[in-house]
């Protein structure tokens, strides 16, 4: 039955000619939570449309980590109008496997929020402390480049993940170290963006608190 | 791409021969918050091809990329070019001009910009046939005297006759700078109005100048918005560089 349902929402998809139609036919089939609508909801990331894009990236999040090995090879198929999705729903599954998407998408991605989502997932993969002590180090290396972007919310978004990656026990006190004294630059005059130290000035308090 | 130093970059603003590398340099020394002595009055050099007749199309390109620049830096001895070039006849030159002499904060541009704006929404802000502009840049020009800050009863008049334009971005503009000036709840009530509208282009233009006004009491509204993300980050920035408190950044966090 469920297979029905999705090939009839998926004609009605392949049907759908303006943006509230399509944004009406993804949004069916991403009510349908079948995962085998991934395939279809990434080639709709595809479209050059935000509005559609926006609703197939919560269709996609919802189905779970499940669809992980699907995106990362929907990624080598070449879909680069998708890329900036993709990434946005790797960060959101916080999956492990997308570390090395993530870390790429941080040096080589030119629009400022996929390379702030990448920073984002960086800063909330699931990681477990006592097993993956590499990747950890791989996650806080990538924040504390972040921290050099040129873009103040990428930046922004390097102080989040800090915070979030200095407070586990796990860190080797180097690391730690390392990270503090990113705050503390970012906190300072040093930083061009008022809102940039307010945060960094923010995490230094509640790392120093907890 | 090779990374260019200062002065390289003030060496291709300094010659004649490239524009386009003029029509960089001009952005780059603007981008990068230049502090180099050279870079304010050679970014003004520029503003020369713009009395000459005919205007050099590209020259001219390199002017306006010299006019944003001129704003980002914030250097009052480009004060008086740019007042000059508000009452150039070309629409683009007023518009970026009036734009930076608003993010100069120059009072000195206060009287002249009225005076463009004087006539209201059937002069000023007529629209043109067969354009998509009006008579005038008035949302530049209504942004300025926001930005600008200096709060008088001629100013407000001038603005306030905008607020009944059919064209919801020259509303929100002269919404906008009416809550910088007189931070009456009135203005952002009519913003968030339009933050409901159904043009996704409106939508974005009243996010933004919510945020610009620092207005910390719209952040509920912001949050709810149907805006990507990217926008909210940039509209709550304003709300938080002119908010104590950790709502508007704990509201960033959960954006990125």
């Amino acid at each position: 039955m469920t297979i029905n349902d999705l090939q009839t929402a998926v004609l009605q998809l392949d049907r759908a000619t303006s943006t509230p139609e399509l944004v009406r036919a993804t949004k069916k089939i991403c009510a349908l939570m079948d995962p085998n609508a991934a395939p279809t909801l990434i080639k709709v990331l595809g479209y050059n449309n935000p509005a559609v894009a926006a609703t197939a990236t919560q269709g996609l999040i919802k189905l779970g980590r499940n669809i992980v090995p699907t995106l990362l090879n929907s990624l080598d198929t070449g879909n680069y109008g998708a890329r900036a999705w993709i990434v946005k729903v790797l960060a959101a599954l916080r999956d492990p496997r997308g570390l090395d998407l993530l870390e790429h998408a941080l040096i080589a991605d030119i629009a400022p929020s996929v390379r702030r989502s990448a920073v984002r997932g960086l800063a909330d993969l699931d990681l477990d402390e006592s097993k993956a002590l590499k990747e950890l180090a791989r996650c806080c290396n990538g924040l504390l480049q972040a921290c050099r972007d040129d873009e103040w919310i990428v930046r922004y978004a390097a102080v989040y993940g800090l915070e979030r990656r200095l407070t586990l026990s796990a860190l080797p006190p180097s690391m730690k170290n390392k990270g503090r004294s990113m705050l503390i630059e970012l906190a300072s005059e040093q930083e061009d963006v008022k809102v940039v130290r307010l945060r960094a000035s923010l995490a230094l308090q509640r790392l120093c608190v907890g | 791409m090779k990374a260019f130093s200062e002065e390289q970059i003030l060496d291709n603003l300094r010659q004649q021969d490239d524009t386009s590398a003029q029509y960089y340099a001009a952005w780059w020394l603007g981008k990068m918050r230049s502090q180099h002595r050279d870079a304010i009055p050679l970014l003004i050099h520029t503003l020369s091809a713009l009395h000459k007749q005919p205007v050099d199309p590209d020259r001219r390109g390199v002017a306006l990329n010299s006019i944003r620049a001129l704003g980002l830096l914030r250097d009052a001895s480009a004060s008086g070019d740019l007042l000059q070039l508000l009452q150039s006849d070309d629409y683009s030159v007023r518009e970026e001009a009036a734009r930076s002499l608003g993010s100069m904060k120059d009072p000195g541009a206060i009287k002249p910009i009225c005076q463009l704006l004087s006539g209201g929404i059937d002069k000023a802000g007529r629209e043109q046939k067969g354009t998509a502009l009006l008579s005038e840049p008035c949302e530049a020009l209504i942004e300025a005297l926001g930005e600008i800050g200096d709060d008088s009863a001629m100013i407000q008049d001038t603005i306030l006759p905008f607020c009944k334009h059919p064209r919801p971005l020259v509303r929100a503009a002269a919404c906008r700078s009416l809550l910088q000036l007189t931070g009456c709840s009135q203005w952002a009530e009519e913003l968030k109005t339009l933050l409901e509208h159904p043009e996704p282009l409106v939508r974005r233009g009243a996010l933004l100048d919510l945020g610009a006004t620092g207005w910390t009491a719209a952040l509920p509204a912001i949050k709810t918005a149907a805006v990507e993300a990217s926008l909210k980050l940039v509209a709550l920035r304003g709300l938080a560089e002119c908010s104590d408190g950790t709502a508007v950044l704990d509201a960033m966090d959960d954006l990125l």
